[in-house]
C-alpha cells in the first residue's frame, strides 16, 4: 500500500486559551486533499477558533497546526493565495457597494475570473450596486461567496457559509461547492445545515468543547451510532431482555426501541425467533446522531 | 412608563465609565484653572494686567472669550469658560448620537423598537440621561469653583452656564442624529457643529467693544448667535444672572422636542440623504488596500481639512483687527511691551502662531482618527475578511499609516494656506502665503508623533486603543493650551510633542527639533509594526 497523502490540513493537540478561558482543549483535526470536510459542533464549541487559528488570525497556545504543510501563523500570507474563506459573520465597509467588496476582496486574491464573478453574481441574483450599510445578512453573505468562488482556490474555509440564504440560494451554493470538488478543491465546511452535510461532505468531524468527540465519513458516524427497530407482535419483556437494547417504548400495537451498533445481529436473530408480525430496520437518523453528540452532558 | 425607566438605566449602565470621566476631567480641568489664577494672580494688579492686556487684544478675545472685570471667579471664568463649554458639548453630543444613530446603524434600535414601546421612548431616553450628565456636570462645575475658594453664587450660575451649553448641543446632535444616516456622520456633523459656535463666539468677541478702563469686554451681536456666547453673557462672578440660560434651555428643549417628534414620525434607518445606487464594479483605486484605507478615509479628511481652513481663513481675517487695535492704541502697545518684555515680536504673529498651533492639533486629531479607524475594522470583522486575503498585516498598518500621515499634512497644509491667504489679501504680501503655509507644517511633525504613537497602541494594547488614542491627543491639547497657565513643571510640559515643534512665524525653525520628531515617529512605526504582527486579532 502507497502510504498515505499528507493531510491538506492537519492539527495535532491544538489548544487556545483566552487569557483564563480555554477555547480549544487539543483539537486533533485532519482534512485530505480533495474531500469536502463537514465541521459541526454546537455553538461555541470552538470551530470559529479553529477556523481563525488556520488562517493565522490568532496564535495556538500550544500543539500545532498545518495548513498545506506551513505554520498558518508564520506563513500566512503564503497560505491565504490559496485560500477563499467566507466568515460566519459577514461584516462589509458600509460606504462600498456590495460590487466593489467583491472586486477588492478579489483582486487581493490576485483578480477574479470575470466571466465567472458574473455568472455568480448573475446566479446568486445578487445587485451589487447598493451600498453595503443597505444588505441584510443574506446579501452580505453573497458578497463574501461571490468573492470567494469567483478565483479559483485549493482549499476554501466556509464557516456557517449558508446562514441567512434562502433554499434556492442554497441550492445554489450547494452547486458551487460541487462544482469546485470537481475541480479537485478541498472545502472545510462548517455547518448546521444536517441536509447540506449530508449531501456535500465526504468526512465530517464533530467537536464539542474544544476537542473532536467523533471524525469518520457519515456511514462511519452512523455506524458507531444506534439503530432505531420497530416491531409488532411482540412482549416488551422479552424484548427488554434482549442484550444491547435501550428505551422501549410503546407505540400503537407495536414497540419501538434503539439498539447500540454491535448487538445488532444477536437482535435481529433474536428477533428472529418470535412469531413478529411486523418489523422496520432504520438506520440512525442524523439528527438523532448529532443531538446525542451536541446535548451529551460534558 | 416602565419601559422608558429600563431603556435610561440600560443607557446610563453603559455610559457608566465614559461619562464620570468626561464629567469629572472637565470638573478637575475648572479646579485646576481656578487654582492656577489664585496662585499666579493673586493680586488686583496683576489680574489688572492681563485683563487690560486682553481686553486690547481681539487675537486673546477670539481664543479665551471676554475679559469680565478683576475678581478671580472672573478672570477664572474669562480664561476657562469657551473651552470648558466646548468639552460639555463634545461629551453631550458623543452621548446622544452613541444611543440614537449609531445604535440604529448597527441593528440595535431594530431590537428595542420590537418590543411594546412607543417609536420615540428610546430618544425620551437619551435625551433624559443628557440632562441628568448635564446636571451633574454643572453641580461638579460649581463644585469645583468653590472648592476652590470662588464666590458660590457665582460658581453655581457658572456651573449652570456649562451644562445649559451642553444641552443645547445635545439637542443639536438629537436633530444630526435624525437626519444623518450614519453614527459617524452624525458624530461628524455635531462636532462641527460645536465648533462652529466656538468660532461664532469667537469672532463676536473678538469684534467686541473693551469698556474704557479695559477691564471688561462687551461682545458684538454676533456672539449671541452661538450657545457658547449664551453662557460667557450670564457674567457669572461679576453680575450673576441667569436670564440668557432661559435662551440656553428653551432652544434645548425645541430642539430635543422636533427630534422626537421627527423620530415619531420617520422610518426605521430613514434620513434626508437616502443611498443611493452606487457603481457595480470597483476603479481601479478601490482594488488595493491602499485605495481601500484613502477611500474610507477621503471624508473625513476633506471634512478635518475644510475644518482647519475655515478656522485659518476667520483667524487670518481677524488678523487687521488685531493690528488695528494695536495702532489706535499707542499706550497699549508701550503696556504690552511692559508686561511681557522681550515681545518685539509683531503681535499679529504671535495670533497667527497661536492658529497654527491649533492647526497642529486639528491635523492631529485627523491623523488620530484615521489610526483608530484600524481598531473599528477589526471589532467589526472586515480586518478578518481582509486578512483571510493574502494581505499581510504590515501592508495593512503601513497603508493605513501613510493615509493617516497623509491627512496630517493635507490638514497642515489647509490650514496654514488658508491662514497665509487671509492675510496675504490685507497686507498685499504674496510672501506671506508660502511663509504661513510653511509654518503650518512646521507643527506636522509633532503631529504624526502623535500618530504613530496610536499606532502603537494599537499594536500593543487593542482593546484600550480608542480610548488612549483620543486621550493622548486631549493630553497634548491641555498641556500645550494650559500648560503654561497651570504653572506645569517644564518636563511634563515637555512630555507633549507640540512642546518641542517650533511656533513659526514667531519663533525661529529648530530643524534638529523636527528631526528628531520625525525619528521618534518612525520608531514608533516600527514598534507599532512589531507588536501588531505578535498579537492575536481580537474583537
Amino acid at each position: 500500500m502507497s502510504p498515505a497523502p499528507a493531510p491538506l490540513v492537519e492539527t495535532t493537540s491544538l489548544v487556545k486559551r483566552f487569557g483564563r478561558a480555554t477555547a480549544l482543549e487539543g483539537l486533533d483535526l485532519s482534512v485530505a486533499e480533495g474531500e469536502v470536510h463537514g465541521f459541526l459542533g454546537p455553538n461555541g464549541a470552538g470551530k470559529s477558533t479553529t477556523i481563525r487559528v488556520l488562517l493565522g488570525l490568532i496564535r495556538a497556545t500550544s500543539g500545532s497546526a498545518q495548513v498545506f504543510g506551513l505554520d498558518p501563523w508564520r506563513d500566512s500570507v503564503r497560505i491565504h493565495r490559496d485560500i477563499a474563506y467566507v466568515p460566519g459573520d459577514v461584516s462589509l465597509w458600509p460606504g462600498l457597494t456590495g460590487g466593489e467588496a467583491i472586486d477588492l476582496l478579489t483582486f487581493l486574491r490576485g483578480g477574479a475570473d470575470a466571466a465567472l464573478c458574473a455568472t455568480l453574481i448573475d446566479e446568486f441574483e445578487f445587485d451589487p450596486r447598493k451600498k453595503a450599510r443597505t444588505y441584510s445578512k443574506g446579501n452580505r453573505q453573497k458578497v463574501a461567496l461571490i468573492a470567494a468562488f469567483a478565483r479559483p482556490a485549493r482549499l476554501y474555509i466556509l464557516d456557517e457559509p449558508s446562514s441567512g440564504l434562502d433554499p434556492v440560494m442554497e441550492a445554489v451554493f450547494r452547486r458551487q461547492i460541487e462544482r469546485v470538488r470537481a475541480d479537485g478543491a478541498t472545502v472545510l465546511l462548517s455547518s448546521h445545515i444536517l441536509s447540506e452535510v449530508e449531501e456535500l461532505c465526504d468526512r465530517v468531524t464533530i467537536i464539542r468543547s474544544g476537542v473532536a468527540v467523533e471524525s469518520g465519513t457519515l456511514g462511519d458516524l452512523r455506524h458507531l451510532s444506534r439503530t432505531s427497530i420497530r416491531v409488532a407482535g411482540l412482549d416488551a419483556s422479552a424484548v427488554a431482555a434482549m442484550a444491547g437494547v435501550n428505551d422501549v417504548r410503546t407505540v400503537a400495537d407495536a414497540l419501538e426501541f434503539e439498539v447500540d451498533a454491535e448487538a445488532v445481529p444477536a437482535v435481529l436473530a433474536a428477533l428472529s425467533t418470535h412469531p413478529v408480525t411486523g418489523l422496520r430496520v432504520a438506520p440512525a437518523s442524523l439528527e438523532s446522531l448529532f443531538l446525542r453528540h451536541y446535548s451529551e452532558a460534558k | 412608563m416602565r419601559g422608558f425607566c429600563r431603556l435610561l438605566v440600560t443607557q446610563a449602565r453603559r455610559d457608566r465609565w465614559v461619562l464620570p470621566i468626561w464629567i469629572v476631567g472637565i470638573a478637575v480641568l475648572g479646579l485646576a484653572v481656578g487654582a492656577a489664577v489664585a496662585s499666579q494672580f493673586g493680586e488686583e494688579a496683576q489680574r489688572a494686567a492681563i485683563i487690560v492686556l486682553a481686553s486690547a487684544n481681539p487675537a486673546v478675545l477670539f481664543l479665551r472669550g471676554l475679559p469680565d472685570g478683576l475678581s478671580v471667579g472672573a478672570v477664572v471664568f474669562f480664561q476657562g469658560f469657551a473651552f470648558t463649554a466646548v468639552l460639555a458639548g463634545l461629551m453631550s453630543t458623543f452621548l446622544v448620537v452613541r444611543h440614537t444613530r449609531a445604535d440604529e446603524e448597527l441593528g440595535r434600535s431594530e431590537l428595542v423598537g420590537a418590543t411594546p414601546i412607543g417609536r420615540a421612548v428610546p430618544l425620551m431616553a437619551t435625551l433624559t440621561l443628557a440632562l441628568l450628565a448635564n446636571v451633574v456636570l454643572a453641580a461638579a462645575v460649581s463644585g469645583g469653583y468653590i472648592l476652590g475658594g470662588l464666590p458660590v453664587e457665582g460658581s453655581l450660575v457658572a456651573g449652570a452656564s456649562v451644562g445649559s451649553a451642553g444641552l443645547v448641543f445635545a439637542g443639536v446632535a438629537a436633530i444630526l442624529a435624525q437626519a444623518l444616516p450614519s453614527g459617524r456622520g452624525a458624530n461628524g456633523a455635531a462636532g462641527a457643529a460645536v465648533g462652529v459656535a466656538y468660532l461664532v463666539r469667537g469672532i463676536g468677541d473678538a469684534l467686541g467693544t473693551p469698556s474704557s478702563d479695559l477691564t471688561r469686554v462687551t461682545p458684538a451681536a454676533l456672539s449671541w448667535f452661538s450657545p457658547i456666547g449664551w453662557g460667557q453673557a450670564t457674567r457669572a462672578f461679576t453680575e450673576p444672572t441667569l436670564l440668557p440660560l432661559v435662551l440656553s434651555l428653551t432652544v434645548a428643549v425645541a430642539l430635543g422636542g422636533a427630534a422626537l417628534v421627527i423620530r415619531t414620525r420617520r422610518d426605521l434607518d430613514a434620513s434626508l440623504f437616502p443611498e443611493r445606487a452606487g457603481r457595480s464594479r470597483a476603479r481601479l483605486g478601490g482594488r488595493s488596500v491602499l485605495g481601500l484605507a484613502w477611500r474610507l478615509q477621503r471624508t473625513a479628511l476633506i471634512a478635518w481639512a475644510i475644518g482647519g481652513a475655515v478656522l485659518g481663513a476667520i483667524a487670518g481675517g481677524l488678523a487687521p483687527v488685531v493690528a488695528q487695535a494695536l495702532a489706535d492704541n499707542a499706550s497699549l502697545s508701550q503696556l504690552i511691551a511692559r508686561l511681557v518684555p522681550g515681545t518685539a515680536a509683531d503681535t499679529v504673529d504671535i495670533f497667527t502662531a497661536a492658529i497654527l498651533g491649533i492647526a497642529g492639533i486639528l491635523a492631529a486629531a485627523a491623523g488620530v482618527q484615521a489610526v483608530l479607524r484600524l481598531r473599528t475594522e477589526e471589532t467589526e470583522g472586515r480586518a478578518e475578511l481582509l486578512l483571510a486575503t493574502p494581505t499581510g498585516r504590515l501592508r495593512w498598518l503601513f497603508s493605513t499609516g501613510s493615509v493617516a500621515a497623509i491627512s496630517v499634512l493635507v490638514v497642515c497644509i489647509a490650514t496654514g494656506f488658508a491662514t497665509g491667504t487671509a492675510i496675504a489679501t490685507t497686507t498685499g504680501d504674496a510672501a506671506d502665503l508660502g511663509r504661513l503655509t510653511g509654518a503650518a507644517l512646521a507643527h506636522a511633525p509633532a503631529a504624526i508623533v502623535i500618530v504613530a504613537l496610536t499606532a502603537v497602541l494599537f499594536g500593543a494594547l487593542p482593546r484600550a486603543t480608542i480610548a488612549l488614542g483620543w486621550g493622548l491627543l486631549v493630553l497634548a491639547l491641555v498641556l500645550g493650551q494650559f500648560g503654561e497657565l497651570l504653572q506645569l513643571p517644564e518636563w511634563l510640559q515637555s512630555v507633549s510633542p507640540f512642546y518641542w515643534s517650533s511656533a513659526l512665524p514667531v519663533e525661529q525653525l529648530d530643524v534638529a527639533a523636527a528631526v528628531i520628531l520625525v525619528a521618534i515617529a518612525l520608531a514608533g512605526a516600527v514598534g507599532a509594526a512589531l507588536a501588531l504582527r505578535r498579537r492575536d486579532l481580537v474583537s
